[in-house]
């Protein structure tokens, strides 16, 4: 057995670091004792001369160290903390190196840091909730509509009690309903009519009071409501004493028996939750309210039992129940999956983003490898020693993959502070613009595996950054050692070269981006909307639509009256100037239907607004041509139509347009069937100017023609009040007068017609930032790169410099041949990014080549592109100064100075 | 492979040496020193010190094994001891080694 026993002889050795050295010292301690004790015993010498001897009978105690840890296999662990504590005083050391590299990996770690976690939160949603995973969502697929059923308030109450493997069976009811605060401020916040079952699901506790409970959701039990802590910090002020007060919520007061948490937005993202009583609605397949129902699996139950079960309690419905439950098929699933499950292709797009934070490591660490290869070939000598006094080439190659280590290390801290902050402060804000609602586990901020996420970049970019310049540094080591050479051995191969132009092509190519983009921000922000848009305030109108016909008939008549209502309630307010209503705001993105014009075979498109006949007069834009809208053309058969200047001029090529009729063109049939019966002739009455009638983003002019509506009868309602001075404190009396009139009316939105581009401003805005930063790095790191390599070769050349001062060279010939090189490098970046904004210049103008390159397409006068090449000319030099101080360097070399190196 | 260099014939006898040596009973490190230079008659002069190395190589090869104990004068010290391997090795070794002194041997006689 003596391999079993040599093998946990070489466990404990490995696990007992520490104690093997500390029993090796008290081993060579007992052993030099015995050894002064036996001379001073048997020479009869003094303590002090025995002690001497018997260190000196023993011999070099470190070489017998040494050789015993070798022995135990783990010298290379033993040196591991020096090489980490090497590679910190690197850092200090080389200060300028360290604030350049570790910025810029720090950069790359921030980037890949953030994409990882927003990819992962959508790509693998995960509720944080405890057992999170075994929540689920169950629905009734209807599959002969291919949607949801949302009536299914019966097949709940039937679930609810036949399923056993699943638990705490709950639904909950989507609302939005307006919440009136104590001082009149009226605003629509988003409510889960809930069962209690909910805060079992979700059992976070209250911070203050209690949640639902089983009592509340009894037949004639008091009307309760359960506030979240948005709703509670910024509707009731913080209240403490909010708990047992009365709240006014739509139509009805119910008492607030508890405040939950921060963050709490169960089940999805809701703000208040008050009790479901299924006994109040219709239970019958496909009527009453849209629900969505969830639950627990039970303890130990598999998703794929839990499917079986409903699968057989769904097949007894059919069979029970043909006529309503036939096409119905229940389905159990994930619940964070129920808003986003990603397709393949999805898929796919993410994993090309995470490809590409990897490769923007790998570029910038390959940068961060020259700047570290210039740093290893100047310690060569160092090297050399180290190699000469027995350490391996594998030995060196982990001390400098350490140091890269360390760096990285540094970097991801950094990094991913960064990458915390910006998803914190971001993140949120950013899946908004892009998502719309959230949910409530859609919650940016570093998730653990994110953190091992960027500890893997960072080892990756050690890998990079350490390891290449290591194994070109130390390959044949040995023979320049022995030739005498360190450092003539070594060149900047065409690896480096390519990394340097590259940097530079990016460095003169983004800004160009940026300009675009910056210019795109001063369009948007400059176009005119047509009429002084600083003095409209806008509010979104919002009123449930009921899923039956009859019902949504009556609602909309209420709708359309409780709109005049308002109206007339908003115009008498002092310093109102004018009310109207339109479906979709100035420089909103507004539909675009095919229309053909009566005489002309052509179609074309067009812009539609559905207006209040009052439009124009509030928006005091004058009618150029014909006559403006009256009460009379909302009739059915009126069939009146006005277009606006654009229209004018690009669909009807300057003819007049006033008498001419025109009309939507069937939409082309998808299978080919039986075409659309043509649709009705609209007689255009009049021509106005324009009035953004295109969204922000969008170039050129729209042609766009007004239909009129009467209010609330488009699928949009907002209302535009003219103001006389600053009309923002007109919002407010809006939301109050809203509810007033109607509770059922809810204000979803009030915006400055000025800042209906905002958000898209916003992202620009985000977007610039990111480029100016990618920018600095790139233009940092090629300063960098260049003075390092420069540096190296001035270092390497300093004796053939020295002779060939000696020998009378000219300081022009000596700058020239040290210039060459570099020269060549920016010359080709800055070539190769004034290629790549041509090329993007021609791709923006549309170019063919029949039609030549159109500069007024790109937003792009040839002063602007004369100034773009004037930045890049202006690269050129800054990339230049990064040879300043080698050069003088160079030139600096005295011949004999320089001779008696050698 | 080369053949053994002076300093392998060397460090092997010193195996053979610290093998015969706690053959006859289990030994701390200094005691086996002292047993060595005795047995050589100091004609194997070597650093007390690498002595260790040895002793560390031979535990690991699973030939000898080691326990702390005490000395008799009432002091800790680190006991080798043989295993049954180690027997089994010495016995080889010896083997070996009186081959290659006989061979030698041989050599030096006839020429």
């Amino acid at each position: 057995m003596s391999w079993l026993h040599g093998a946990r002889t070489r466990l404990r050795l490995l696990f007992g670091r520490r104690a093997a050295e500390s029993r090796m010292e008290r081993e060579f301690g007992f052993h030099i004792d015995m050894e002064t004790e036996r001379l001073i015993r048997e020479a009869g010498l003094d303590p002090h001369e025995a002690r001497r001897r018997a260190l000196v009978a023993f011999g070099g105690r470190e070489q017998h160290r040494e050789e015993l840890r070798a022995g135990r296999g783990l010298a290379w662990l033993g040196g591991l903390s020096l090489d980490f504590r090497l590679g910190f005083r690197m850092l200090v050391k080389y200060p300028g190196l360290t604030v350049i590299g570790g910025l810029a990996m720090a950069f790359g770690i921030w980037v890949g840091a953030v994409t990882f976690e927003l990819a992962t939160l959508v790509s693998h949603p995960r509720l944080r909730l405890p057992g999170g995973d075994r929540i689920v969502l169950l629905r009734n697929w209807d599959l002969a509509a291919g949607r949801a059923e949302p009536g299914a308030l019966g097949d709940f109450l039937g679930w609810r009690d036949a399923l056993t493997s699943v638990t705490d069976l709950g639904a909950y009811r989507d609302l939005t309903e307006n919440l009136t605060s104590a001082d009149g401020d009226v605003r629509p916040v988003a409510v889960a009519e809930i069962t209690t079952s909910a805060f079992r699901i979700a059992p976070t506790p209250p911070l203050l009071g209690r949640a639902l409970v089983p009592a509340d959701m009894e037949p004639g039990a008091p009307p309760v409501v359960v506030l979240g802590y948005d709703i509670w910090r910024t509707r009731f002020g913080s209240d403490p004493h909010a708990v047992g007060k009365t709240a006014r919520l739509g139509g009805t007061y119910p008492t607030v028996v508890g405040v939950m948490p921060k963050g709490f937005g169960f089940p999805v993202s809701h703000e208040l939750w008050t009790p479901l009583h299924p006994e109040r609605y219709d239970r019958a397949p496909g009527e009453g309210p849209a629900i969505t129902i969830f639950g627990r699996l039970a303890p130990g139950v598999t998703l794929e039992r839990a499917r079986a079960e409903l699968g057989i309690l769904g097949q007894r419905a059919a069979r029970d129940h043909p006529a309503t439950h036939e096409h119905l098929q229940p389905q159990i699933g994930r619940y964070a999956y129920q808003f986003y499950e990603p397709t393949l292709a999805e898929r796919a797009g993410m994993l090309a983003v995470h490809g590409f934070a990897i490769l923007l490591i790998v570029l910038v660490c390959s940068n961060v490898a020259l700047l570290l290869f210039a740093r290893a070939a100047t310690r060569e000598s160092e090297l050399a020693v180290r190699s000469a006094l027995g350490a391996s080439r594998g030995r060196i190659i982990l001390q400098l993959f350490t140091e890269a280590l360390v760096l990285g290390g540094v970097a991801a801290a950094l990094g991913l502070a960064a990458a915390g902050f910006a998803l914190e402060r971001w993140g949120g804000e950013f899946l908004r613009v892009n998502t719309g609602r959230l949910p409530f586990w859609f919650n940016p901020s570093l998730s653990p595996e994110t953190v091992l996420y960027a500890a893997g970049l960072a080892v990756l970019g050690a890998v990079i950054s350490g390891v290449v310049p290591a194994l070109k540094v130390t390959r044949g080591l040995g023979a320049r050692l022995r030739q005498g050479t360190a450092g003539a051995g070594l060149r900047f191969g065409g690896v480096w070269t390519a990394v340097i132009v590259t940097q530079v092509a990016v460095t003169v190519a983004f800004p160009a981006i940026v300009f675009v983009e910056q210019r795109e921000l001063v369009r948007i922000r400059s176009t005119d909307a047509g009429f002084p848009a600083d003095e409209y305030v806008a509010a979104q109108l919002e009123a449930d639509v009921p899923a039956d016909s009859g019902a949504a008939r009556v609602q909309a008549t209420r709708f359309g009256g409780a709109l005049e209502e308002l109206r007339r309630r908003v115009a008498a307010e002092p310093g109102v100037a004018g009310v109207t209503f339109v479906d979709r705001l100035p420089r909103m993105g507004h539909p675009e239907p095919r229309i053909e014009i009566e005489g002309d075979s052509a179609v074309r498109e067009a812009a539609v607004a559905s207006i209040d006949p009052d439009y124009f007069d509030v928006l005091d834009a004058p009618i150029l041509a014909g006559r403006a809208f009256s009460g009379g053309d909302l009739q059915r058969d009126a069939r009146t139509v006005i277009v606006d200047q654009g229209f004018v001029d690009q669909v009807l090529a300057g003819r007049s347009a006033v008498g001419r009729r025109i009309r939507f063109a069937p939409e082309p049939s998808v299978d080919g069937g039986g075409a659309e019966a043509p649709r009705p002739w609209y007689e255009i009455v009049g021509v106005v100017k324009e009035l953004g009638m295109r969204s922000a983003t969008e170039r050129g002019r729209a042609a766009g023609l007004y239909l009129p509506a009467a209010p609330g009868s488009a699928d949009e309602t907002w209302m535009i009040v003219h103001g006389r001075g600053d009309p923002m404190p007109l919002g407010p009396r809006v939301r109050a007068l809203a509810s007033a009139v109607d509770p059922m009316l809810r204000v979803a939105d009030v915006a400055r017609l000025d800042r209906v581009t905002d958000p898209i401003l916003w992202a620009i805005g985000l977007w610039i930032r990111l480029t100016v930063m990618l920018t600095a790095i790139a233009l940092l790191l090629s300063l960098a790169g260049i003075y390092a390599v420069l540096s190296f070769t001035v270092a390497r050349r300093t004796r053939e410099i020295g002779v060939r001062v000696a020998l009378g060279a000219s300081r022009r010939r000596v700058v020239t041949a040290i210039f060459r090189r570099p020269l060549i490098q920016v010359g080709l970046g800055v070539g190769a990014g004034t290629v790549l904004i041509a090329i993007g210049t021609i791709a923006a103008s549309g170019w063919a080549p029949d039609r030549g390159i159109d500069l007024s397409k790109t937003g792009m006068s040839a002063g602007q592109a004369a100034l773009l090449l004037a930045y890049a000319l202006l690269m050129l030099g800054v990339c230049l100064l990064a040879c300043i101080v080698p050069t003088r360097r160079a030139l600096g070399v005295e011949p004999t100075e320089a001779l008696r190196m050698e | 492979m080369p053949a053994r260099s002076p300093t392998d014939a060397l460090r092997g006898s010193l195996d053979l040496l610290v093998l015969k040596t706690l053959s006859l009973e289990p030994m701390h490190g200094w005691g086996i020193s002292q047993r060595v230079q005795q047995i050589s008659g100091g004609v194997l002069e070597m650093n007390q010190g690498s002595l260790y190395p040895a002793l560390q190589r031979l535990e690991k090869q699973g030939l000898i094994t080691s326990a702390w104990g005490m000395t008799g004068n009432n002091r800790e010290a680190r006991y080798y001891r043989l295993t049954a391997a180690g027997r089994r090795g010495l016995a080889h070794e010896m083997e070996s080694w009186r081959r290659f002194a006989a061979g030698l041997e041989t050599v030096l006689r006839t020429t």
